[in-house]
């Protein structure tokens, strides 16, 4: 017996993997599973489209563009490339009380941010705040390392390019002007303020950027972006952390206050009201468009109607493809089906 | 003396310089050993004589490393991705890091290499198992035992009985008389008759003394004979011994693998050794075989490439006059336009886009492609039900990457003997006298006592060239040139007629136990154009008796009118035709002194005649003694099919193929197999070569051959509305072919309407003639199937080649693709594994077509929304790992369990198997519409999400994030879409991968990698945003499912349409295979054949043998009493 076993050691092994016998779940897929499938697939789809398309119905939405590009324009003046700090303001109304907290965007179109080699163009290891990089920037930063043979901190085009357009909003009671207090803290991302971005562990902050010329458009070094808060400084600020994230598509928005303190915690009440800005970013030369943006969120973030309509569509093109395969089903196989 | 040695040199010289003119420039000195040795180093080879070693394996420990990269650098992919990897490392231009494609390209280079390596290795051993068998060499007069690869041309050989034969040798004498000796050439041509060769006379005088050391150590001839060649039928060459010149032919000659039998010691001069002999000469290189799927996905791969190219083109010039426009203006980006020049950054851009959109062409498939081969032939080798336990030999798959083909066979091309037949011949029944004595019946026929009965044994016993050996002294062997003959001996001996031995001019029978010695008078020898054989004996008591046997038709014209029995014995001989029985018919006629003798003396005469119409003469004299016969009886032998051979043709003819097949066995032995294994039915017409040319002949080769099955259809019987014609075709036929090419197409079309093709008398090269014949003319895919070294050169031609592990031999599985120990088995390998490979691997194709296409082509979309700059949408480590894990081990449990039916269906529902055939999924409209659905995936991947974010404050990252997920998303829905059989790996895949997703993800975003390296991990705390986004996920949701709808939608309409058939095939279960053809004839079809692989001349050797060794006979009595093993099958 022994010795019958040892001649088989050819034998293969009578398992179920190697048999190809593994239990299995066949779903056998039928016109009954199929059809309420794709009905079910179809509801629930026009159910979340619905949600959306209500929340955001809910959300409002203020847009004022301010580039200046037409003559009546109060910011026409501004728009000549040879301005300097030159200043514009912005009347509007609200009706009725936009509801709270309101979130105040700047928005940019036709802006590339996305472009490959401007969105390279910045060093990780010297905005992480590694002074070896200060003196020494990445090549990656090319064509913003060096300015007059002093290395630039913060090197690179993203940095560069900053948006620097500053805005103070007034309500205008009575004819008086009642400022908006805006809040500019923690509009950042928690990771880009606390990991992401770090100022060298230098105090005061200025002698880190010793030998270091400040970014060729920047009107202020790094170490002074923010004059009121000395801790909104160097690469931690929230205004830079916002533009360092840059926007996946070249028309976008970037969070530039909230609104939530004050009297103005409940929203903007309806009233007229006078938006000045200090107008320094040229959009122009590429025919961009600047704007600010007022706007409430809901769970969904911002107002979005594409989402809620594409899964209507969706939605719906389900429940029509369930119909259409039920009367294929029914012509062609239902005599045969009992 | 001096002077006669010189004169002796001269005279060899000038010899040598003759033979040199004749193209002899090949010389061997015997007992010399200083041949120039071929050696090599590297690449270098000097030296002519290559040594007796075989090297198959193609690796030193120097070389593997330079060899195999430079092998799997010609693989266009491989080259393809190092490039990649190249442009990748400059940076003006890398769009991904360097680090994403050479990850990916070392796996698939090492996996490769290591794979090649054991291959190597196995060889070695089988080469040193080879290289290391034992010889017997002539060393300083004194044979010693030597190693294989230590023979040298030169060296004088000693041969035992049944020894390989290690070299191609000079027979120079044996052990037999005449130095004849025996050789079995089936590792060569696959015939298992034996054959002689016999040594030339003067070497045979000379050498044969005892003790033979002294000779032929002293034996200093020289042999000239031409170049190592490939032919192996044929040899030239001179022996110049003792200043005389000896022509040599192939009769002298014993090659190399085959194998010597009967003979106790043949003596040989070793002539070719190693690569030089016929042999090795003849195995041709391995050519590397690639299947018709692997070359339509290339060829997509290959117009993926071009596209991409294309795609990289335009974007480079949207790039261009995107930075001339830039340029115009003053703003941010216009500083980032290299150089300044719009041109130069998009010649630039145009090699980025390259790299980014590269993942397009799947590298991670040529590695999983291998992967799943591997895995399948592993299939193939562990499954039971083709595992052969009598020989504990499991099925192999040789080759590794040949699977999917097994799926799609249009044509089987057979060999014959030993393939579909056993080679084994048993005598089944016999009529004698009328009276049919069928199984069981033995006993009776033994105690049967009339004369007619009688005489029939005798002449089975007397009538044949079979010679007889003492093995044991138990019962004689029958060593017989064909099987026909050896189990008509077999049979005669069991029923009492035992035939005991011949000499030259007697034959010894033991009649019942009673030893009788006939005179062998004449023997009137078989041709293939005679069919029939005689004897002329002299009886004990006398008389003169011609036993006379041969096939039916020509046997019955020859008898003498009114011969009893007759009626009855054509009943017989229908009756055994129908139950595919080789009949032969066996006459007697007893012959008056007078017309002997003066038939004898104008056989003298004719005999000594040396004009060529000799034979026609001899002919018409064996003739006029063949007259007047008297009909004893019938035999029936059965040629044994292999286990299930009639099944599994029918169940392979349901599911679609064309058995065809190739023997080089005669017509009507071809024609009879044919008939047995239910290849042909008993209503098929059968289309000869003459009626053949006639219609390939005609203007319209179609309707004339229409035009014929239609005549035959109403001459025969109405009913038979299929009627069904086979071709059957002969050697020197199909040589015809090469001198009209243009047949060829023409031929191949009405093949492809017959039943069959059966060709007969065709030699190996014609076999594989045929196969490229059909290759070149239908596009089917081709599979042979043989068990010789006959079959090898087909094996090797036809897409997939088959070889069964026969109980010898070996040459047919050492180059087939795939070895079975049973013909059944095929059925299993083609309709289950072949099914399954091929469906699995045409959706694991298209899936990963789809797959990397709709990942990749994205970026050509964001192209336009990013001023053309090669941003790429993803996060690097997610182009990583999207192919490698994210979606790779679902896609790998598709192609390793899904199962749609399960095997016994298969080999239920063989039509399951036309699919395959037909190309159905995997033809390149299939691949397209998978690429089509995949530029639909990829549109759909970038523009809802470019809807949902355009004008939001949401940031590039977290819009990637949202892409990679949906593009998951997408693939793990189409991969569920896909996936029928669910077992546990599949779901563990499922939700490993999809896991992975998150996990990976967010390690590849988490801030400790970020701390190690800033650089490579610049989306840290993206996910912990965005995995909590309800936005990003809607999205990803939507995306996904809007970029499947139409494949989804497509398989619903599917299931719907066709749910009803699909259905049938679960739910029925108990349905038998039916042989399609049942035995009704209408027709009586006598089918004799005779001496199947037997040549003529075989009595020539029979009767010019002078004595024969075996002239003891211990124990006659034990013969009749002994061996009913025989009778036990009866």
């Amino acid at each position: 017996m022994v010795k019958q076993e040892q001649e088989l050691d050819n034998r293969p092994d009578n398992t179920a993997f190697t048999q190809q016998r593994l239990p299995a779940w066949q779903p056998m897929l039928s016109a009954g599973i199929i059809i309420p499938g794709f009905v079910l697939i179809g509801l629930a789809f026009i159910g979340i489209g619905v949600a959306l398309f209500v929340t955001s119905r809910s959300i409002q939405v203020l847009e004022i563009d301010y580039t200046g590009v037409a003559q009546d324009s109060p910011c026409f003046k501004c728009s000549d490339p040879n301005a300097k700090n030159c200043m514009c303001t912005m009347e509007f109304s609200i009706d009725s009380l936009f509801q709270g907290p309101v979130f105040f965007y700047y928005g940019l179109t036709n802006y590339f941010q996305n472009y490959r080699r401007y969105g390279v163009s910045k060093d990780a290891n010297q905005l992480s705040g590694d002074l070896e990089y200060f003196t020494n920037p990445s090549d990656d930063c090319a064509p913003y390392v060096y300015d007059n043979n002093k290395p630039i901190v913060p090197c690179g085009s993203v940095a560069n390019s900053m948006f620097n357009d500053t805005f103070k909003l007034f309500q205008i009671v009575n004819g008086a002007r009642k400022q908006v207090p805006l809040d500019g803290k923690g509009i950042a991302w928690w990771t880009d303020y606390n990991v992401k971005y770090r100022n060298p562990n230098v105090t005061p902050l200025r002698n880190a950027f010793n030998g270091t010329v400040k970014p060729v458009f920047w009107s202020r070094p790094a170490y002074e972006l923010d004059p009121t808060d000395p801790a909104n400084n160097g690469f931690i600020n929230q205004d830079f952390l916002v533009w360092m994230r840059r926007a996946a598509l070249p028309n976008f928005r970037k969070l530039y206050r909230r609104i939530t303190e004050g009297d103005f915690a409940e929203g903007l009440p309806a009233g007229n009201y006078s938006l000045e800005i200090a107008y320094n970013y040229p959009v122009l030369s590429f025919d961009g468009e600047k704007k600010v943006v007022f706007s409430n969120v809901s769970w969904m973030g911002g107002k979005n109607e594409f989402l809620g309509i594409a899964y209507l569509v969706i939605g719906s093109l389900c429940v029509v493809m369930s119909i259409v395969m039920l009367i294929v089903y029914a012509k062609f196989k239902f005599p045969e089906e009992d | 003396m001096v002077e006669h040695n010189s004169e002796h040199l001269s005279l060899h010289s000038t010899m040598v310089k003759e033979s040199f003119k004749s193209g002899l420039t090949w010389e061997v000195k015997a007992n010399s050993r200083k041949h120039k040795q071929k050696k090599s180093f590297l690449c270098l080879h000097w030296g002519r004589y290559a040594d007796n070693v075989v090297r198959s394996y193609k690796y030193s420990p120097l070389t593997f490393l330079p060899l195999t990269l430079f092998e799997q650098f010609q693989r266009a992919a491989n080259l393809y991705f190092l490039l990649m990897v190249v442009m990748q490392c400059v940076p003006a231009i890398s769009s991904i890091p360097w680090y994403i494609t050479i990850i990916p390209l070392t796996t698939v280079l090492t996996v490769r290499g290591l794979k090649d390596l054991s291959n190597d290795m196995a060889r070695r051993r089988s080469d040193s198992q080879i290289n290391s068998r034992p010889c017997d060499v002539l060393i300083s007069q004194s044979f010693n035992t030597v190693q294989w690869k230590d023979l040298c041309v030169g060296d004088v050989l000693r041969i035992h009985k049944d020894q390989v034969i290690p070299a191609d040798l000079l027979l120079l004498c044996s052990s037999e008389p005449h130095s004849l000796c025996y050789v079995e050439t089936a590792d060569i041509d696959g015939e298992t008759n034996l054959k002689y060769r016999q040594a030339l006379s003067a070497t045979h005088n000379e050498l044969t003394s005892h003790p033979s050391e002294e000779a032929l150590s002293a034996f200093d001839g020289v042999v000239l004979c031409e170049e190592p060649n490939n032919r192996l039928y044929s040899f030239r060459g001179q022996l110049q011994w003792r200043g005389k010149c000896l022509l040599l032919d192939s009769e002298h000659i014993l090659l190399r693998g085959t194998v010597l039998r009967n003979t106790d010691f043949a003596y040989g001069l070793a002539i070719y050794t190693g690569a030089d002999t016929k042999i090795l000469r003849n195995c041709g290189k391995l050519k590397v075989k690639t299947t018709q799927t692997e070359k339509v996905f290339n060829q997509v791969v290959i117009g993926i490439v071009l596209s991409v190219l294309l795609a990289a083109l335009l974007l480079a010039i949207g790039s261009g006059v995107f930075s001339s426009q830039v340029m115009s203006q003053t703003g941010v980006p216009s500083a980032l336009v290299v150089n300044g020049n719009p041109v130069y950054t998009g010649f630039l851009i145009y090699w980025s886009y390259i790299i980014l959109l590269s993942p397009a062409m799947p590298i991670a498939l040529y590695i999983s492609f291998e992967m799943i081969h591997t895995v399948h032939s592993l299939f193939i080798g562990w499954d039971l039900e083709m595992y052969w336990q009598p020989a504990d030999r499991p099925a192999q798959a040789r080759n590794t990457s040949l699977n999917e083909e097994l799926g799609q066979v249009g044509y089987l091309l057979s060999d014959k003997t030993g393939t579909l037949t056993q080679n084994r011949l048993l005598f089944r029944q016999c009529c004698i006298a009328g009276e049919i004595y069928a199984p069981g019946l033995v006993e009776k026929l033994r105690g049967q006592q009339c004369p007619l009965s009688k005489q029939f044994l005798t002449a089975l016993a007397l009538c044949h060239t079979v010679m007889a050996e003492w093995k044991d002294g138990e019962t004689p062997v029958y060593q017989a040139a064909s099987p026909d003959e050896e189990a008509l001996v077999g049979a005669a001996r069991e029923l009492g007629w035992a035939f005991l031995s011949r000499t030259r001019d007697f034959l010894v029978v033991s009649e019942l136990g009673v030893t009788r010695q006939y005179q062998l008078l004449a023997l009137l020898d078989f041709t293939s154009k005679r069919r029939r054989m005689s004897v002329l004996v002299r009886e004990p008591e006398g008389g003169l008796k011609l036993y006379c046997k041969g096939a039916d038709i020509v046997i019955l014209e020859r008898l003498q009118k009114d011969c009893p029995y007759q009626e009855r014995i054509e009943r017989a001989l229908e009756l055994f035709a129908e139950a595919c029985l080789r009949t032969l018919c066996v006459a007697v006629r007893s012959v008056p002194e007078a017309s002997w003798e003066q038939w004898s003396q104008t056989l003298a005469e004719s005999a000594a005649m040396t004009t060529c119409d000799r034979d026609a003469l001899l002919e018409k004299l064996y003739d006029q003694m063949e007259r007047d016969l008297q009909l004893l009886g019938v035999t029936a032998i059965e040629d044994r099919l292999q286990e299930g051979v009639p099944e599994t043709i029918a169940l392979l003819q349901e599911a679609g193929l064309k058995v065809w097949v190739l023997t080089g066995d005669k017509k009507e032995t071809a024609v009879n197999i044919g008939y047995s294994c239910k290849l042909l039915d008993p209503d098929t017409r059968l289309l000869e070569w003459q009626e053949l040319r006639q219609i390939l002949q005609s203007p319209d080769p179609q309707v004339s051959f229409f035009k014929a099955r239609q005549t035959e259809l109403w001459a025969a019987d109405k009913e038979m509305a299929g009627a069904k014609t086979s071709v059957v075709l002969t050697g020197p036929e199909l040589a015809e072919f090469d001198q009209r090419p243009e047949w060829g197409a023409t031929f191949m079309r009405l093949a492809e309407q017959c039943q069959s093709v059966l060709c007969c008398r065709v030699t190996p090269a014609q076999k594989s003639e045929i196969v490229k014949l059909v290759r070149k003319h239908t596009g089917s895919i081709t599979m042979s199937i043989g068990d010789g070294a006959n079959d090898v050169n087909m094996i090797k031609t036809a897409h997939v080649g088959v070889g069964l592990a026969g109980v010898e031999g070996g040459q047919a599985v050492q180059n087939a693709d795939f070895a079975l120990s049973q013909f059944r088995f095929l059925q299993r390998l083609l309709l289950v594994h072949g099914r399954w490979s091929y469906r699995r691997i045409s959706n694991f194709l298209r899936y990963f077509l789809f797959k990397t296409c709709s990942f990749a082509l994205v970026h050509i979309w964001f192209g336009i929304f990013n001023g053309f700059s090669a941003q790429s949408l993803y996060e690097t480590w997610f182009i990583a790992l999207y192919t490698v894990s994210y979606t790779a081990f679902p896609t790998m449990c598709l192609a390793i369990f899904e199962q749609d039916v399960s095997a016994e269906s298969s080999l239920k529902f063989p039509e399951l198997y036309k699919c395959g055939p037909r190309q159905e999924l995997s033809n390149p409209l299939m691949l397209s519409l998978s690429l089509l659905q995949a530029v639909y995936s990829s549109l759909v991947l970038f523009f809802i999400p470019f809807g949902v974010f355009y004008d939001t404050a949401v940031d590039f990252q977290t819009m990637a994030v949202t892409v990679a997920m949906a593009a998951t998303f997408a693939a793990t829905i189409e991969i569920v879409r896909l996936t029928r059989f669910w077992t546990k790996f599949s779901i563990a895949a499922l939700c490993v991968s999809v896991s992975m997703l998150f996990i990976c993800t967010r390690l590849c975003h988490s801030a400790r990698l970020f701390q190690s390296s800033p650089v490579d991990y610049v989306f840290i705390g993206v996910s912990d945003k965005a995995f909590i986004d309800p936005v990003v996920w809607l999205t990803a949701l939507l995306t996904a499912w809007t970029a499947v709808l139409p494949s989804v939608t497509a398989q619903a309409l599917n299931v719907i349409l066709t749910a009803h058939d699909k259905h049938k095939v679960h739910i029925i279960t108990n349905q038998p295979v039916e042989l399609r053809s049942k035995f009704k004839r209408g027709t009586s079809l006598r089918r004799s054949s005779y001496a199947i692989s037997q040549d003529a001349g075989s009595g020539r050797i029979v009767t010019t043998r002078t004595s024969f060794h075996s002239t003891v006979l211990p124990g006659h009595e034990k013969v009749t009493a002994s061996g009913t093993d025989q009778l036990g099958q009866l």
